[in-house]
């Protein structure tokens, strides 16, 4: 039923402000944007995994997590961090299962690292 | 009835803003920032004229909570907006066939053409016809519409010295026709 893929909406003040902080900030590439109707989608690491944005007059910032995997999160954290990511608080770890380091876009909507932990046995 | 409805109709949709908005709000996608490049128009000129407009019953804002994608409609049109926006594009028909600019620009304007069309040609005439309009706004629209050679004031003695506003003969087709339009979306 399903095809691969998946892909996330959200409503952005600024379409300049969120690209430069998805692509520059996050690392992330521009897929498409459409000037005329204040929209763009970018292409996440994941295959056939976007987000989109389209400009509003009134954002509520989303506070549903989406989470990408990291392989090591103090390091990701670090790079992040260095190129402009604001995180909220430090990194938490839930022993045996994973670490987790929170930020919000520049609209607010809320974004989360994580590194599974493989379980000591 | 049907005439002072027809007049109400072309004031309601005077203004800077009002037509250019009807018309375009739907190619826009009814999204804010669409609307605004289209239009350039400044972002808090644009709230406070969609604020009126929603005021007015002509558009519905949709709030974030009502949108379930971020392309769907932030602004969309009543019944009455349906409504305004073919009585819009009656008005913009006539004005591109006067050729003598954005008259529903200014309030009032459109009006005294109507008023002038069902044969009120004396000042107090019009003024009882288009009740709500002061003296001075009308004094001044009709001295502006005679600049633009789209009214004339004739000396007339009868029934008792005065003066008499007629349309020029060039623009009354159009004031015409744009009176069979509306009087066929009311």
């Amino acid at each position: 039923m399903y095809k691969p893929g998946l892909t996330i909406w959200y409503n952005v003040a600024n379409l300049e402000r969120t690209l430069t902080f998805y692509t520059e900030a996050l690392g992330f590439t521009l897929d498409f944007q459409d000037d005329d109707n204040r929209m763009a989608m970018i292409q996440t690491n994941t295959k056939d995994c976007c987000i989109g944005f389209a400009e509003a007059e009134t954002v509520v910032p989303v506070t549903s997590s989406t989470v990408f995997e990291v392989e090591n999160m103090e390091q990701a954290v670090e790079k992040l961090r260095a190129q402009g990511v604001t995180f909220t608080g430090e990194i938490e770890t839930i022993p045996d299962f994973v670490k987790l380091a929170t930020f919000s876009d520049p609209d607010g909507h809320c974004f989360e690292l994580s590194e599974t932990l493989v379980a000591h046995t | 009835m049907t005439n002072v409805r027809i007049i109400q109709t072309t004031q309601e949709l005077s203004g800077r803003w009002t037509i250019p908005i009807l018309l375009t709000l739907q190619q826009a996608g009814g999204r804010f920032t669409p609307l605004g490049r289209q239009l350039e128009i400044s972002p808090s000129r644009l709230s406070s004229n969609l604020k009126k407009l929603e005021e007015q019953g002509i558009i519905k804002h949709l709030s974030p909570y009502d949108r379930r994608h971020p392309l769907l409609p932030e602004y969309q049109l009543t019944e009455k907006g349906l409504f305004l926006r073919e009585a819009a594009q009656a008005i913009q028909a006539a004005e591109s066939g006067l050729d003598r600019g954005f008259l529903a620009e200014k309030s009032w304007n459109w009006p005294v053409m109507l008023a002038l069309h069902y044969q009120c040609h004396r000042f107090q005439a019009i003024r009882k016809l288009l009740q709500s309009a002061t003296p001075r706004i009308l004094t001044m629209r009709i001295t502006e519409l005679c600049e633009q050679e789209i009214v004339q004031k004739l000396l007339t003695t009868e029934p008792r010295p005065g003066f008499n506003y007629w349309l020029q003969p060039d623009a009354e087709p159009s004031v015409q026709k744009l009176e069979k339009d509306l009087y066929s979306l009311i």
